[in-house]
């Protein structure tokens, strides 16, 4: 039920799925329009730049994060469909700042007002139906930021089970990282390919069509392979299957 | 060990083609793993409180850990052992080579050491003349293979028992068998010479304790006791952050450090080794030589990765670590491997050699949930490759690509006009919707794996035009 007074929310949809998946930003924001929040979209944001902090490329990351924190200055819940991207700002950013007080005070700040998307229809709407019409047999992949930097663990089950048509089956070892570490994906590919496939191995195992999960880099990750190899399942962020059956566009 | 960090990416392709070689270390590991997620679900009181006064324990040692050293040097030698401090490998190796010659020793038997492999004391032992047997089954076996350890407790796991199995036949001339009480059975007959005709014994040690200038070791096989007891003279080689002040601090070490490893409550044998043989003891070396090895380790205590000083060499890391289990502890090039060796190993050996290891982690976090000591691995790799930055150790590609990356992403109008580009673009490499091919460094992301296409219409856009331009938008 839509909390009152309702409740403002900036969504912070990531560059990724800016420029690869719009559908899911899309579907974010679908889903938190669907409990009464009013959804803004700081136009200014851009990459919150992970990818430079993570190559340690303090510099340009904390240029990107500087930008990040001016489009989102302000009030009000930051949510997003990305546990990494979240743990970026949250986590990351306190780092990446610890020798400038003053940006280290905004940094902290804007962090707090952070939450993932199925953290926030959960802790904070207290959502227990979602209301989705989605049907399928779903396995969920936890991912690594989202599972140990945020601690969101049964916030997406607790989405997945309450849909009708969802059978959610677990894989072994769910929580076992998938080879993509964004930059870790291009420096050791071959590594990171050996990793997906045991991580596919272990989807094809449950039977499940959709294999689901709160991080694009993910998908990307285990969709490139499932892409390439052809295998009989269809990476789908959550957030899709939260608002119901994709639409069109790129699947992950 | 002569480092071989710098060649990370052919040590892995090498690692990858060994099909042997990933089916052994994920079978070992997960066990490990398995034992070990049922010791902390039977763990005695609470396991994360156990794991936090561990850590703080470690963090107050390293504080003042010169007060600690000088403690455990005085009472150490107040027992009767010789104690030395060796600042780099080198003078660790003299130190070594030294005693071994004045104490006339000719053969010396070993208890598997990390120390002893970071200082490369085998072979230093050896072109002096010293014949150095390891005496721990996996080690014997590396041994025999003229190889390295590739893990820290289960230092053979890369090998398969087939392959055991046929290095005992071509090595020590034994009958084929698979059956691994009779290969047991090989190597401790073929041990027990050495263990009586050896003039020394060299072990490591996982803790040295502060207040009685004791040496504490675990081990599952007993081959640390006969080493540290049968011969003549005892050498233990220990790097100087093993020091923990109270012998009653052991018990809480020693439960989180098995438990860690292989899911033991307690190894089948711990040690703790008290000075030399007085009068009336029925055994035990009656020299001992304790060498303290710094090895940059004072070094690293004063900077920012002082908490890789806490690690106990539980390899839990190592059996977490899904880039580990994929290719094996050997691919990092050194002593130390995994997560916690991605760390150290960069840090004792420089940036130069060791780059590429901060970078051969996903940044999962796995290792730090089952660290013992709640050593923060992910934000020191972190660390790591920002220094990389600093200190030049990137591709000019890398820093270059990095820039121009940042720089788009500085506006978000720059970045709208090359999604614009990047849609057409993307058009012409594209083919249903998937890029097989990605140019310049990226082309290992597109070797097995499809890239998504850009969208023809980015979600700004995609917002713009579906949800109108709100006041707030603008």
């Amino acid at each position: 039920m839509p909390p009152s007074p309702p409740v403002t929310a900036s969504l912070f949809f990531t560059c990724m799925a800016d420029a690869l998946y719009p559908n899911v930003a899309m579907a974010a924001a679908t889903v938190l329009e669907r409990f009464g929040v009013t959804v803004r979209v700081p136009p200014a944001q851009t990459c919150c730049g992970q990818p430079a902090f993570n190559s340690g490329h303090r510099k340009e990351a904390r240029k990107m994060a500087a930008g990040f924190l001016r489009a989102f200055d302000g009030e009000g819940y930051i949510v997003t469909p990305s546990g990494s991207c979240a743990v970026m700002v949250k986590e990351m950013y306190p780092v990446l700042f610890r020798n400038e007080p003053r940006m280290l005070d905004l940094a902290c700040a804007v962090g707090e007002r952070v939450y993932e998307l199925s953290q926030f229809l959960v802790d904070v709407l207290g959502v227990t139906d979602p209301k989705s019409a989605f049907k399928g047999k779903v396995t969920l992949h936890d991912s690594c930021h989202l599972l140990r930097g945020l601690g969101v663990r049964e916030q997406p089950r607790t989405l997945l089970r309450a849909i009708p048509g969802v059978e959610l089956v677990e894989m072994e070892q769910s929580d076992r990282c998938c080879g993509f570490g964004g930059v870790f994906s291009v420096k050791n590919p071959l590594v990171s390919c050996a990793m997906v496939d045991k991580k596919i191995e272990r989807i094809l195992a449950t039977g499940a069509q959709y294999v689901a999960s709160g991080d694009l880099g993910c998908l990307m990750n285990i969709g490139g392979a499932v892409s390439r190899s052809g295998y009989p399942v269809k990476p789908i962020h959550l957030a899709e299957i939260l608002a119901g059956p994709p639409a069109d566009g790129n699947a992950p | 060990m002569i480092p071989r960090c710098h060649d990370f990416t052919r040590n892995v392709a090498r690692a990858l083609s060994n099909r042997n070689l990933q089916s052994a270390i994920s079978r070992t590991t997960d066990r490990f793993l398995s034992h070990r997620d049922a010791a902390v679900r039977s763990f005695p009181g609470d396991f994360e409180a156990a794991r936090e006064a561990a850590s703080q324990l470690k963090l107050s040692v390293l504080r003042d850990l010169d007060v600690h050293l000088s403690r455990f040097i005085e009472e150490a030698e107040r027992r009767g052992a010789s104690v030395h401090v060796a600042h780099d490998a080198a003078e660790a190796r003299e130190i070594a080579v030294r005693i071994a010659q004045e104490e006339g020793v000719k053969l010396a038997v070993k208890s598997k050491s990390m120390a002893t492999e970071e200082i490369a004391l085998n072979e230093a032992l050896e072109s002096a003349g010293v014949e150095a047997v390891e005496t721990d089954l996996g080690e014997y076996i590396i041994q025999l293979a003229h190889e390295a350890p590739s893990h820290l407790i289960a230092p053979a796991v890369h090998k398969t028992r087939e392959e055991v199995s046929q290095l005992f036949v071509d090595r020590l001339g034994e009958p084929y068998t698979e059956e691994i009480p009779e290969l047991v059975a090989i190597a401790r007959r073929h041990l027990r010479d050495k263990f009586l005709s050896a003039g020394m014994g060299i072990s490591g040690a996982n803790f040295l304790v502060a207040e009685t200038g004791s040496i504490a070791i675990v081990s599952n096989e007993a081959n640390a006791r006969m080493v540290t007891t049968l011969p003549r003279v005892h050498l233990a080689v220990a790097s100087i952050e093993k020091v923990i002040p109270k012998l009653s601090d052991l018990p809480a070490m020693l439960r989180l450090l098995t438990r860690s490893a292989t899911g033991q409550p307690i190894s089948s044998y711990v040690s703790v080794l008290t000075g030399v043989r007085r009068p009336g003891d029925l055994e035990g070396p009656s020299k001992l030589h304790i060498l303290l090895v710094d090895n940059g380790r004072s070094a690293i205590l004063k900077g920012k990765y002082r908490e890789i000083l806490k690690c106990l060499r539980c390899g839990a890391c190592l059996n977490i670590c899904p880039v580990y289990q994929t290719i094996g502890g050997h691919a990092y090039g050194w002593v130390y491997p995994g997560p916690m060796g991605s760390v150290l190993s960069p840090l004792l050996l420089g940036l130069r050699e060791a780059s590429a290891l901060p970078d051969a982690s996903t940044l999962c976090g796995a290792c730090a949930d089952v660290c013992p000591v709640k050593i923060p691995l992910p934000d020191l790799l972190l660390e790591l490759r920002g220094d990389a930055r600093a200190q030049g150790h990137r591709t000019p590609g890398e820093v270059a690509g990095m820039k121009g990356f940042a720089a788009m992403m500085g506006r978000a109008g720059l970045l709208e006009a090359f999604e614009r580009i990047a849609g057409v673009v993307s058009q012409l490499l594209c083919k249903d919707g998937k890029i097989p091919w990605l140019p310049f460094g990226l082309s290992g992301w597109t070797d097995r794996r499809d890239f998504p296409a850009p969208a023809v219409q980015p979600f700004r856009k995609l917002w713009k035009i579906k949800r109108g331009i709100a006041p707030w938008n603008r």
